[in-house]
Protein backbone atom coordinates (compact mmCIF):
# COMPACT_ATOMS: atom_id res chain seq x y z
CA UNK A 1 0.00 0.00 0.00
CA UNK A 2 2.90 2.36 0.66
CA UNK A 3 4.34 1.43 -1.85
CA UNK A 4 1.69 2.57 -4.34
CA UNK A 5 0.62 5.78 -2.61
CA UNK A 6 4.40 6.68 -3.31
CA UNK A 7 4.49 5.70 -6.73
CA UNK A 8 7.00 8.61 -7.68
CA UNK A 9 6.40 9.43 -11.89
CA UNK A 10 9.83 11.03 -13.12
CA UNK A 11 9.03 14.07 -13.87
CA UNK A 12 8.73 14.73 -9.83
CA UNK A 13 12.44 13.28 -8.95
CA UNK A 14 14.22 15.71 -11.29
CA UNK A 15 17.37 14.64 -10.05
CA UNK A 16 18.98 12.47 -7.12
CA UNK A 17 20.68 14.24 -4.85
CA UNK A 18 24.15 12.86 -5.23
CA UNK A 19 26.13 15.16 -7.07
CA UNK A 20 28.12 17.93 -4.44
CA UNK A 21 27.40 20.57 -6.84
CA UNK A 22 23.73 20.14 -7.31
CA UNK A 23 21.30 22.31 -4.79
CA UNK A 24 19.19 20.70 -2.03
CA UNK A 25 17.18 23.49 -1.77
CA UNK A 26 15.85 25.61 -4.83
CA UNK A 27 13.60 28.40 -3.86
CA UNK A 28 12.86 30.49 -7.90
CA UNK A 29 10.30 33.61 -7.29
CA UNK A 30 8.39 31.75 -4.62
CA UNK A 31 5.71 33.94 -2.69
CA UNK A 32 2.93 32.50 -0.29
CA UNK A 33 0.03 34.42 0.85
CA UNK A 34 -2.57 32.56 3.26
CA UNK A 35 -6.50 32.82 3.17
CA UNK A 36 -6.60 35.44 5.29
CA UNK A 37 -4.63 37.55 3.18
CA UNK A 38 -1.15 37.48 5.53
CA UNK A 39 1.43 37.81 2.95
CA UNK A 40 3.96 35.48 4.40
CA UNK A 41 6.67 34.79 1.64
CA UNK A 42 7.18 37.42 -1.25
CA UNK A 43 9.69 36.95 -4.08
CA UNK A 44 11.91 34.38 -2.35
CA UNK A 45 14.76 33.30 -4.11
CA UNK A 46 17.55 30.93 -2.79
CA UNK A 47 19.84 28.28 -3.60
CA UNK A 48 20.73 26.05 -0.74
CA UNK A 49 23.50 23.43 -2.32
CA UNK A 50 24.47 20.15 -0.45
CA UNK A 51 26.65 19.99 2.27
CA UNK A 52 26.01 23.24 3.43
CA UNK A 53 25.19 24.45 6.91
CA UNK A 54 22.47 27.23 7.13
CA UNK A 55 21.04 29.11 9.94
CA UNK A 56 17.55 30.83 9.08
CA UNK A 57 16.92 33.65 11.31
CA UNK A 58 14.56 36.24 11.70
CA UNK A 59 12.04 37.76 13.97
CA UNK A 60 8.50 36.24 14.32
CA UNK A 61 6.42 36.83 12.19
CA UNK A 62 9.65 37.13 9.40
CA UNK A 63 8.23 33.87 7.66
CA UNK A 64 10.91 31.37 8.51
CA UNK A 65 8.27 29.11 9.53
CA UNK A 66 6.02 29.24 6.49
CA UNK A 67 9.68 28.93 4.79
CA UNK A 68 10.07 25.62 6.17
CA UNK A 69 6.78 24.08 6.08
CA UNK A 70 7.32 24.71 2.45
CA UNK A 71 10.11 22.86 2.27
CA UNK A 72 8.54 20.25 3.94
CA UNK A 73 5.65 20.51 1.57
CA UNK A 74 3.24 21.40 4.73
CA UNK A 75 1.75 24.24 2.44
CA UNK A 76 2.21 25.05 -1.17
CA UNK A 77 3.64 28.21 -2.92
CA UNK A 78 1.19 30.30 -4.69
CA UNK A 79 3.99 31.22 -6.94
CA UNK A 80 7.33 30.36 -7.91
CA UNK A 81 8.95 27.14 -8.16
CA UNK A 82 10.33 25.11 -5.02
CA UNK A 83 12.57 21.89 -5.69
CA UNK A 84 13.95 20.20 -2.25
CA UNK A 85 16.34 16.91 -2.80
CA UNK A 86 15.66 16.76 -6.56
CA UNK A 87 11.73 16.82 -5.75
CA UNK A 88 9.70 19.39 -7.01
CA UNK A 89 6.87 20.71 -4.95
CA UNK A 90 4.96 22.90 -6.84
CA UNK A 91 4.15 19.80 -9.22
CA UNK A 92 4.17 17.25 -6.37
CA UNK A 93 1.26 15.25 -5.43
CA UNK A 94 -0.11 14.80 -2.07
CA UNK A 95 -0.11 11.05 -2.43
CA UNK A 96 4.00 11.81 -2.93
CA UNK A 97 5.02 14.23 0.19
CA UNK A 98 5.40 10.75 1.89
CA UNK A 99 8.63 9.77 -0.19
CA UNK A 100 9.93 13.90 0.13
CA UNK A 101 9.71 13.82 3.91
CA UNK A 102 11.83 10.38 4.23
CA UNK A 103 14.90 12.29 2.25
CA UNK A 104 14.77 14.63 5.39
CA UNK A 105 14.87 14.48 9.16
CA UNK A 106 12.85 16.96 10.97
CA UNK A 107 14.70 18.51 14.43
CA UNK A 108 11.79 19.74 16.56
CA UNK A 109 12.38 22.76 19.11
CA UNK A 110 9.65 20.57 21.82
CA UNK A 111 11.83 17.58 20.78
CA UNK A 112 8.41 15.98 20.24
CA UNK A 113 9.12 12.59 21.83
CA UNK A 114 6.60 9.91 22.71
CA UNK A 115 6.32 9.70 26.72
CA UNK A 116 5.24 6.05 26.71
CA UNK A 117 7.97 4.77 24.56
CA UNK A 118 11.63 4.50 25.50
CA UNK A 119 14.71 6.04 24.13
CA UNK A 120 15.47 2.95 21.88
CA UNK A 121 11.63 2.69 20.60
CA UNK A 122 11.15 6.27 19.81
CA UNK A 123 14.29 6.63 17.37
CA UNK A 124 13.09 2.60 16.27
CA UNK A 125 9.85 4.55 15.63
CA UNK A 126 11.10 6.35 12.77
CA UNK A 127 12.11 3.57 11.03
CA UNK A 128 8.85 1.39 11.59
CA UNK A 129 7.46 4.59 10.07
CA UNK A 130 9.08 4.00 6.49
CA UNK A 131 8.95 0.49 6.70
CA UNK A 132 12.13 -0.71 7.50
CA UNK A 133 13.15 -4.06 8.42
CA UNK A 134 13.56 -5.17 12.35
CA UNK A 135 17.11 -6.52 11.91
CA UNK A 136 18.73 -2.77 10.31
CA UNK A 137 15.87 -1.25 12.54
CA UNK A 138 17.93 -2.74 15.88
CA UNK A 139 21.45 -2.03 14.09
CA UNK A 140 20.76 1.75 12.92
CA UNK A 141 19.02 3.06 16.07
CA UNK A 142 21.97 1.62 18.42
CA UNK A 143 24.05 3.59 15.51
CA UNK A 144 22.30 6.47 16.13
CA UNK A 145 21.85 7.05 19.74
CA UNK A 146 25.61 6.05 19.81
CA UNK A 147 26.24 8.89 17.49
CA UNK A 148 24.79 11.11 19.52
CA UNK A 149 26.08 9.60 22.91
CA UNK A 150 23.14 7.87 24.45
CA UNK A 151 24.24 4.66 23.41
CA UNK A 152 23.56 3.90 27.43
CA UNK A 153 20.27 5.11 27.96
CA UNK A 154 18.62 3.34 25.16
CA UNK A 155 16.03 1.98 27.86
CA UNK A 156 15.70 5.45 29.28
CA UNK A 157 11.67 7.20 29.25
CA UNK A 158 11.91 10.46 27.94
CA UNK A 159 10.78 11.88 30.87
CA UNK A 160 14.05 10.59 32.97
CA UNK A 161 16.21 12.59 30.67
CA UNK A 162 17.34 16.49 30.63
CA UNK A 163 16.11 19.06 28.34
CA UNK A 164 19.42 18.39 26.24
CA UNK A 165 19.33 14.56 26.32
CA UNK A 166 15.83 14.64 24.77
CA UNK A 167 16.97 17.16 22.03
CA UNK A 168 20.00 14.64 21.38
CA UNK A 169 16.98 11.98 20.43
CA UNK A 170 15.40 13.98 18.34
CA UNK A 171 18.54 14.41 16.76
CA UNK A 172 18.99 10.66 16.57
CA UNK A 173 15.58 10.03 15.48
CA UNK A 174 15.74 13.26 11.98
CA UNK A 175 18.91 11.20 11.53
CA UNK A 176 18.32 7.60 11.67
CA UNK A 177 16.81 7.12 8.38
CA UNK A 178 20.17 8.64 7.03
CA UNK A 179 18.61 11.69 5.24
CA UNK A 180 20.03 13.76 2.95
CA UNK A 181 19.09 17.30 4.44
CA UNK A 182 17.96 17.82 8.38
CA UNK A 183 15.82 20.70 9.49
CA UNK A 184 16.31 21.94 12.46
CA UNK A 185 13.31 24.20 13.88
CA UNK A 186 14.90 26.06 17.10
CA UNK A 187 16.94 22.80 18.25
CA UNK A 188 18.34 25.10 21.21
CA UNK A 189 14.88 26.68 21.93
CA UNK A 190 14.23 24.40 25.02
CA UNK A 191 17.63 23.80 26.03
CA UNK A 192 20.10 26.01 28.50
CA UNK A 193 23.13 27.79 26.78
CA UNK A 194 26.21 25.11 26.97
CA UNK A 195 23.85 22.39 26.08
CA UNK A 196 22.65 24.57 22.74
CA UNK A 197 26.64 24.71 21.77
CA UNK A 198 26.55 20.99 22.24
CA UNK A 199 23.82 20.77 19.89
CA UNK A 200 24.73 22.90 17.33
CA UNK A 201 28.01 21.05 17.27
CA UNK A 202 26.38 17.79 17.13
CA UNK A 203 24.55 19.19 13.86
CA UNK A 204 27.73 20.66 12.73
CA UNK A 205 29.49 16.90 13.03
CA UNK A 206 26.40 15.59 11.05
CA UNK A 207 27.05 18.54 8.08
CA UNK A 208 30.79 17.47 7.83
CA UNK A 209 29.92 14.02 6.73
CA UNK A 210 28.04 15.41 4.27
CA UNK A 211 24.28 15.96 4.95
CA UNK A 212 22.78 19.28 4.42
CA UNK A 213 21.87 21.47 7.56
CA UNK A 214 19.03 24.10 7.66
CA UNK A 215 18.56 25.41 11.00
CA UNK A 216 16.14 28.18 11.98
CA UNK A 217 16.99 30.17 15.31
CA UNK A 218 16.61 33.09 17.43
CA UNK A 219 20.04 32.28 19.05
CA UNK A 220 22.35 35.33 17.67
CA UNK A 221 25.31 34.04 19.82
CA UNK A 222 24.73 30.51 18.19
CA UNK A 223 25.24 32.06 15.31
CA UNK A 224 28.15 34.08 15.40
CA UNK A 225 29.81 31.71 17.29
CA UNK A 226 29.70 28.88 14.40
CA UNK A 227 29.94 31.36 11.12
CA UNK A 228 27.87 29.50 8.91
CA UNK A 229 26.01 30.97 5.89
CA UNK A 230 23.29 33.29 7.59
CA UNK A 231 19.69 33.96 5.62
CA UNK A 232 17.79 36.60 7.62
CA UNK A 233 14.13 36.96 6.73
CA UNK A 234 12.05 40.26 7.52
CA UNK A 235 8.68 40.26 6.39
CA UNK A 236 8.51 37.59 3.76
CA UNK A 237 11.22 39.10 2.34
CA UNK A 238 15.12 37.92 2.15
CA UNK A 239 17.19 40.41 3.21
CA UNK A 240 20.39 39.60 4.29
CA UNK A 241 22.49 36.01 2.58
CA UNK A 242 25.77 35.47 4.15
CA UNK A 243 28.05 33.16 3.15
CA UNK A 244 29.59 31.14 5.71
CA UNK A 245 32.27 33.20 8.22
CA UNK A 246 30.83 36.71 7.11
CA UNK A 247 29.63 38.71 9.83
CA UNK A 248 25.69 37.98 10.78
CA UNK A 249 23.89 41.11 9.94
CA UNK B 1 2.47 -2.61 2.48
CA UNK B 2 5.18 -5.31 3.89
CA UNK B 3 3.80 -7.68 6.35
CA UNK B 4 6.31 -6.49 8.78
CA UNK B 5 4.41 -3.72 8.61
CA UNK B 6 0.90 -4.86 9.15
CA UNK B 7 2.21 -6.89 12.14
CA UNK B 8 4.11 -3.82 13.46
CA UNK B 9 0.99 -1.62 12.96
CA UNK B 10 -1.98 -4.47 13.63
CA UNK B 11 0.07 -4.57 17.28
CA UNK B 12 -0.53 -0.59 17.71
CA UNK B 13 -4.18 -1.12 17.07
CA UNK B 14 -4.40 -3.51 19.57
CA UNK B 15 -2.80 -1.59 22.20
CA UNK B 16 -4.74 1.30 21.24
CA UNK B 17 -7.76 -0.62 21.94
CA UNK B 18 -6.37 -1.28 25.59
CA UNK B 19 -5.08 1.89 26.12
CA UNK B 20 -8.27 3.46 25.20
CA UNK B 21 -10.12 1.30 27.34
CA UNK B 22 -13.13 3.03 28.78
CA UNK B 23 -14.63 4.16 25.07
CA UNK B 24 -13.76 0.77 23.63
CA UNK B 25 -16.10 -0.51 26.53
CA UNK B 26 -18.70 2.39 25.57
CA UNK B 27 -18.23 1.70 21.87
CA UNK B 28 -18.80 -1.98 22.69
CA UNK B 29 -21.71 -1.63 24.90
CA UNK B 30 -23.48 0.07 21.97
CA UNK B 31 -22.40 -1.85 19.02
CA UNK B 32 -23.74 -5.29 21.47
CA UNK B 33 -27.06 -3.62 21.92
CA UNK B 34 -27.45 -3.19 17.84
CA UNK B 35 -26.28 -6.68 17.57
CA UNK B 36 -28.39 -8.40 19.97
CA UNK B 37 -31.65 -6.39 18.55
CA UNK B 38 -30.56 -7.66 14.94
CA UNK B 39 -29.92 -11.12 16.15
CA UNK B 40 -33.38 -11.12 17.86
CA UNK B 41 -35.19 -9.93 14.49
CA UNK B 42 -33.60 -12.52 12.37
CA UNK B 43 -34.39 -15.17 15.29
CA UNK B 44 -37.87 -13.90 15.61
CA UNK B 45 -38.14 -14.18 12.06
CA UNK B 46 -36.60 -17.62 11.37
CA UNK B 47 -38.74 -18.78 14.22
CA UNK B 48 -41.96 -17.55 12.55
CA UNK B 49 -40.91 -18.88 8.98
CA UNK B 50 -40.22 -22.15 10.56
CA UNK B 51 -43.51 -21.50 12.59
CA UNK B 52 -45.35 -20.81 9.35
CA UNK B 53 -44.04 -24.00 7.98
CA UNK B 54 -45.23 -26.77 10.43
CA UNK B 55 -48.41 -24.68 10.23
CA UNK B 56 -48.66 -25.66 6.39
CA UNK B 57 -47.66 -29.38 6.70
CA UNK B 58 -50.64 -29.47 9.43
CA UNK B 59 -53.13 -29.14 6.46
CA UNK B 60 -56.29 -29.69 8.85
CA UNK B 61 -59.35 -27.82 9.21
CA UNK B 62 -62.05 -28.59 11.21
CA UNK B 63 -65.79 -27.50 10.30
CA UNK B 64 -68.31 -27.71 13.41
CA UNK B 65 -71.53 -28.28 12.69
CA UNK B 66 -75.20 -26.88 13.47
CA UNK B 67 -75.69 -29.48 15.78
CA UNK B 68 -78.26 -29.61 18.55
CA UNK B 69 -75.42 -29.14 21.38
CA UNK B 70 -75.72 -25.67 20.10
CA UNK B 71 -79.72 -25.23 21.51
CA UNK B 72 -78.58 -25.36 24.80
CA UNK B 73 -76.10 -22.21 24.48
CA UNK B 74 -77.59 -20.05 22.02
CA UNK B 75 -76.28 -18.83 19.03
CA UNK B 76 -74.49 -14.93 19.59
CA UNK B 77 -76.73 -12.86 17.88
CA UNK B 78 -80.33 -15.33 18.61
CA UNK B 79 -82.17 -16.05 21.29
CA UNK B 80 -82.23 -20.15 22.83
CA UNK B 81 -85.20 -21.24 20.93
CA UNK B 82 -87.16 -23.46 23.04
CA UNK B 83 -90.57 -25.46 22.52
CA UNK B 84 -93.72 -24.40 24.40
CA UNK B 85 -92.81 -26.50 27.70
CA UNK B 86 -89.53 -24.71 28.20
CA UNK B 87 -87.63 -28.54 26.10
CA UNK B 88 -85.23 -27.16 23.30
CA UNK B 89 -86.55 -27.32 19.77
CA UNK B 90 -84.46 -28.93 17.92
CA UNK B 91 -86.55 -28.89 14.51
CA UNK B 92 -84.73 -25.03 14.00
CA UNK B 93 -81.14 -27.28 13.98
CA UNK B 94 -79.71 -28.56 10.77
CA UNK B 95 -77.95 -31.61 12.35
CA UNK B 96 -80.07 -33.57 15.18
CA UNK B 97 -77.84 -36.65 15.25
CA UNK B 98 -74.72 -38.40 14.29
CA UNK B 99 -76.01 -40.23 11.31
CA UNK B 100 -77.19 -36.48 9.97
CA UNK B 101 -73.38 -35.40 10.97
CA UNK B 102 -71.84 -38.52 9.26
CA UNK B 103 -73.84 -37.52 6.04
CA UNK B 104 -72.31 -34.30 5.79
CA UNK B 105 -68.87 -35.63 6.43
CA UNK B 106 -69.73 -37.85 3.36
CA UNK B 107 -70.87 -34.38 1.14
CA UNK B 108 -67.52 -33.25 2.55
CA UNK B 109 -65.10 -36.09 1.19
CA UNK B 110 -66.50 -35.40 -2.32
CA UNK B 111 -65.48 -31.52 -2.67
CA UNK B 112 -61.72 -32.39 -4.41
CA UNK B 113 -58.87 -31.61 -3.29
CA UNK B 114 -60.32 -33.11 0.21
CA UNK B 115 -58.09 -35.90 1.24
CA UNK B 116 -59.28 -37.68 4.25
CA UNK B 117 -62.82 -36.37 6.79
CA UNK B 118 -62.95 -37.41 10.01
CA UNK B 119 -66.11 -37.38 11.97
CA UNK B 120 -65.79 -36.05 15.93
CA UNK B 121 -68.88 -36.46 17.63
CA UNK B 122 -69.32 -33.95 20.15
CA UNK B 123 -68.25 -36.12 23.13
CA UNK B 124 -65.41 -37.07 21.88
CA UNK B 125 -64.61 -33.35 21.39
CA UNK B 126 -65.66 -32.69 24.38
CA UNK B 127 -62.99 -35.49 25.84
CA UNK B 128 -59.96 -34.38 23.60
CA UNK B 129 -60.63 -30.74 25.19
CA UNK B 130 -60.52 -32.18 28.81
CA UNK B 131 -57.75 -34.05 28.03
CA UNK B 132 -56.31 -30.97 26.33
CA UNK B 133 -56.76 -28.89 28.61
CA UNK B 134 -57.38 -30.17 32.48
CA UNK B 135 -55.37 -33.03 32.06
CA UNK B 136 -55.25 -33.56 35.65
CA UNK B 137 -58.83 -32.45 36.53
CA UNK B 138 -61.16 -34.34 33.74
CA UNK B 139 -63.29 -35.87 35.87
CA UNK B 140 -64.19 -32.29 37.37
CA UNK B 141 -64.86 -30.40 34.31
CA UNK B 142 -66.80 -33.19 32.84
CA UNK B 143 -68.94 -33.23 35.85
CA UNK B 144 -68.80 -28.96 35.53
CA UNK B 145 -70.55 -28.99 32.18
CA UNK B 146 -72.83 -32.06 32.66
CA UNK B 147 -74.31 -30.43 35.74
CA UNK B 148 -74.60 -26.55 34.45
CA UNK B 149 -75.81 -27.50 30.41
CA UNK B 150 -74.14 -30.31 29.29
CA UNK B 151 -71.52 -30.63 26.25
CA UNK B 152 -71.38 -27.25 24.53
CA UNK B 153 -68.93 -29.10 21.74
CA UNK B 154 -70.61 -28.80 18.39
CA UNK B 155 -69.83 -32.03 16.83
CA UNK B 156 -66.63 -31.48 13.97
CA UNK B 157 -65.49 -32.85 10.65
CA UNK B 158 -61.87 -33.31 11.04
CA UNK B 159 -60.51 -32.49 6.84
CA UNK B 160 -57.53 -33.27 5.78
CA UNK B 161 -56.41 -31.34 2.53
CA UNK B 162 -54.29 -32.22 -0.42
CA UNK B 163 -52.73 -28.96 -1.69
CA UNK B 164 -52.71 -26.39 0.66
CA UNK B 165 -52.29 -23.77 -2.74
CA UNK B 166 -55.99 -24.66 -3.44
CA UNK B 167 -56.57 -24.17 0.63
CA UNK B 168 -59.27 -20.90 0.54
CA UNK B 169 -61.37 -22.45 -2.27
CA UNK B 170 -61.89 -25.50 -0.75
CA UNK B 171 -62.88 -23.93 2.80
CA UNK B 172 -65.25 -22.20 0.77
CA UNK B 173 -66.81 -24.95 -0.55
CA UNK B 174 -66.70 -26.42 2.86
CA UNK B 175 -68.64 -23.53 4.34
CA UNK B 176 -71.01 -23.96 1.55
CA UNK B 177 -72.20 -27.64 2.61
CA UNK B 178 -75.86 -27.38 4.73
CA UNK B 179 -74.80 -28.17 8.26
CA UNK B 180 -71.91 -26.35 8.63
CA UNK B 181 -71.49 -23.65 11.29
CA UNK B 182 -68.26 -22.18 11.52
CA UNK B 183 -64.43 -23.64 10.08
CA UNK B 184 -61.35 -23.34 12.45
CA UNK B 185 -57.96 -23.59 10.34
CA UNK B 186 -54.33 -22.54 11.48
CA UNK B 187 -54.51 -20.03 8.66
CA UNK B 188 -55.93 -17.63 10.89
CA UNK B 189 -52.64 -18.53 13.05
CA UNK B 190 -50.46 -18.71 10.09
CA UNK B 191 -51.82 -15.15 8.93
CA UNK B 192 -50.86 -13.38 12.04
CA UNK B 193 -47.39 -15.72 12.77
CA UNK B 194 -47.07 -13.65 9.10
CA UNK B 195 -48.38 -10.13 10.57
CA UNK B 196 -46.08 -10.31 13.60
CA UNK B 197 -43.16 -11.68 11.59
CA UNK B 198 -43.33 -9.05 8.99
CA UNK B 199 -43.85 -6.21 11.39
CA UNK B 200 -40.53 -7.12 13.47
CA UNK B 201 -38.96 -6.91 10.00
CA UNK B 202 -40.28 -3.32 9.43
CA UNK B 203 -39.35 -2.44 13.05
CA UNK B 204 -36.42 -4.70 12.91
CA UNK B 205 -34.97 -2.96 9.90
CA UNK B 206 -35.96 0.20 11.22
CA UNK B 207 -33.90 -0.19 14.66
CA UNK B 208 -31.44 -1.52 12.93
CA UNK B 209 -30.95 1.30 11.12
CA UNK B 210 -31.01 3.58 13.64
CA UNK B 211 -28.60 1.69 15.95
CA UNK B 212 -26.06 1.16 12.76
CA UNK B 213 -25.90 4.76 12.44
CA UNK B 214 -25.45 5.41 16.34
CA UNK B 215 -22.90 2.35 16.45
CA UNK B 216 -21.31 4.53 13.66
CA UNK B 217 -21.13 7.42 15.48
CA UNK B 218 -19.84 6.32 18.49
CA UNK B 219 -16.97 4.04 16.39
CA UNK B 220 -15.69 7.16 15.08
CA UNK B 221 -16.03 9.31 18.34
CA UNK B 222 -13.96 6.41 19.73
CA UNK B 223 -11.40 6.67 16.83
CA UNK B 224 -11.39 10.27 17.49
CA UNK B 225 -10.14 10.44 21.07
CA UNK B 226 -7.62 7.98 20.15
CA UNK B 227 -6.61 9.78 17.32
CA UNK B 228 -6.01 13.41 19.77
CA UNK B 229 -4.27 11.26 22.13
CA UNK B 230 -1.98 10.29 19.51
CA UNK B 231 -1.65 13.78 17.55
CA UNK B 232 1.95 13.84 18.83
CA UNK B 233 2.85 10.06 17.29
CA UNK B 234 0.41 11.08 13.90
CA UNK B 235 2.66 14.44 13.55
CA UNK B 236 5.84 12.33 13.98
CA UNK B 237 4.83 9.78 11.42
CA UNK B 238 4.37 12.07 8.89
CA UNK B 239 7.48 14.16 9.38
CA UNK B 240 9.22 10.81 8.65
CA UNK B 241 7.37 9.61 5.71
CA UNK B 242 4.59 7.95 6.52
CA UNK B 243 1.75 7.44 4.03
CA UNK B 244 -1.87 7.62 4.97
CA UNK B 245 -2.49 3.76 5.03
CA UNK B 246 0.32 3.68 7.51
CA UNK B 247 -1.50 6.30 9.71
CA UNK B 248 -5.05 4.57 9.28
CA UNK B 249 -4.24 0.99 9.71
CA UNK B 250 -3.83 1.09 13.60
CA UNK B 251 -6.94 3.02 13.60
CA UNK B 252 -8.68 0.46 11.64
CA UNK B 253 -7.63 -2.13 13.38
CA UNK B 254 -8.43 -0.55 16.46
CA UNK B 255 -12.19 -0.20 15.05
CA UNK B 256 -12.32 -3.85 13.77
CA UNK B 257 -11.05 -5.29 17.24
CA UNK B 258 -14.22 -2.84 18.77
CA UNK B 259 -16.41 -4.73 16.26
CA UNK B 260 -15.14 -8.45 16.87
CA UNK B 261 -14.76 -8.17 20.31
CA UNK B 262 -18.89 -6.72 20.18
CA UNK B 263 -19.58 -9.57 17.64
CA UNK B 264 -18.04 -12.28 20.12
CA UNK B 265 -20.20 -10.84 23.19
CA UNK B 266 -23.35 -10.12 21.05
CA UNK B 267 -22.88 -13.67 20.32
CA UNK B 268 -22.91 -15.13 23.86
CA UNK B 269 -25.41 -12.95 25.30
CA UNK B 270 -27.99 -13.91 22.52
CA UNK B 271 -27.23 -17.53 23.42
CA UNK B 272 -27.96 -17.35 26.92
CA UNK B 273 -31.26 -14.90 25.93
CA UNK B 274 -32.41 -17.40 23.67
CA UNK B 275 -31.64 -20.26 25.82
CA UNK B 276 -33.83 -18.95 28.68
CA UNK B 277 -36.43 -18.29 26.36
CA UNK B 278 -36.75 -21.30 24.04
CA UNK B 279 -36.67 -23.76 27.39
CA UNK B 280 -40.09 -21.78 28.48
CA UNK B 281 -41.38 -21.30 24.64
CA UNK B 282 -40.96 -25.20 24.10
CA UNK B 283 -42.93 -25.99 26.90
CA UNK B 284 -46.11 -23.88 25.04
CA UNK B 285 -44.70 -23.99 21.37
CA UNK B 286 -42.65 -27.70 20.94
CA UNK B 287 -40.54 -28.52 19.26
CA UNK B 288 -41.35 -25.38 16.08
CA UNK B 289 -38.03 -23.80 18.06
CA UNK B 290 -35.45 -23.74 16.32
CA UNK B 291 -32.16 -24.52 18.41
CA UNK B 292 -29.68 -22.05 18.98
CA UNK B 293 -26.93 -24.70 17.20
CA UNK B 294 -28.80 -24.19 13.73
CA UNK B 295 -28.49 -20.20 13.88
CA UNK B 296 -25.07 -20.19 15.77
CA UNK B 297 -22.80 -19.84 12.87
CA UNK B 298 -24.45 -17.49 10.56
CA UNK B 299 -25.53 -15.13 13.77
CA UNK B 300 -21.91 -14.84 14.68
CA UNK B 301 -20.79 -14.20 10.53
CA UNK B 302 -23.30 -11.32 10.55
CA UNK B 303 -22.65 -10.03 14.19
CA UNK B 304 -18.64 -10.09 12.79
CA UNK B 305 -20.04 -8.90 9.65
CA UNK B 306 -21.57 -5.57 11.20
CA UNK B 307 -18.67 -5.24 13.23
CA UNK B 308 -16.14 -5.80 11.20
CA UNK B 309 -17.86 -2.57 8.54
CA UNK B 310 -19.18 -0.29 11.40
CA UNK B 311 -15.38 -0.61 12.58
CA UNK B 312 -14.23 0.55 9.35
CA UNK B 313 -16.23 2.79 8.23
CA UNK B 314 -16.68 4.56 11.49
CA UNK B 315 -12.60 4.53 12.10
CA UNK B 316 -11.75 5.34 8.22
CA UNK B 317 -14.54 8.43 8.32
CA UNK B 318 -12.76 9.90 11.39
CA UNK B 319 -8.64 9.38 10.11
CA UNK B 320 -9.68 10.61 6.50
CA UNK B 321 -11.00 13.80 8.34
CA UNK B 322 -8.16 14.02 10.42
CA UNK B 323 -5.42 13.34 7.73
CA UNK B 324 -7.44 15.93 5.54
CA UNK B 325 -7.42 18.48 7.92
CA UNK B 326 -4.60 18.61 11.34
CA UNK B 327 -3.13 15.34 10.24
CA UNK B 328 -1.05 17.44 7.54
CA UNK B 329 0.15 20.27 9.82
CA UNK B 330 2.66 18.34 12.06
CA UNK B 331 4.87 21.55 12.05
CA UNK B 332 2.80 23.11 14.74
CA UNK B 333 0.51 21.03 16.81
Amino acid sequence: MIESEINMSESNIENSVTAPEKPVIEFKGVSKRYANGTHALEDVNITINKGEFVFVVGSSGAGKSTFMKLIMREERANTGIIRVNGFNLTKMKRKQVPMLRRTMGIIFQDFRLIPKMSVYDNVAFAMHVVGAPNRRIRKEVINALNAVGLGDKKNSMPNELSGGEQQRVGIARALVNNPDLIIADEPTGNVDPNMSFDIVSMLKSINEMGTTVLMVTHDHELVREFKQRVIMLDSGRIIADNVAGGDEE
Amino acid sequence: MKSGDISYLTKEGIKNTVANRLMTIASVGVLVACMVVIGLAILISENGDRAIKNLEKENVVMAYMKDYSWAQYGEHDKPLKTGTNGEIDASEYLIHNDEEAQDVCKNIEKIDNVQKVEFISSEDGLKGLTKDMFADQEQYFSSFLNEKHGNPLSCAAKVTMENMEDFDKTLEKIQKIDGIDVIRSQADSAKKIVAIKNAVKIAGAWIVAILMIISLVIVSNTIRITMYNRKLEISIMKAVGATNSFVRLPFIVEGVTIGIISAIISEGLLYVCYRIVSERLVEILGNSIIPYSDVALPLLGIFAGIGIVSGIIGSSIMISKYLRKEGSEFAAI
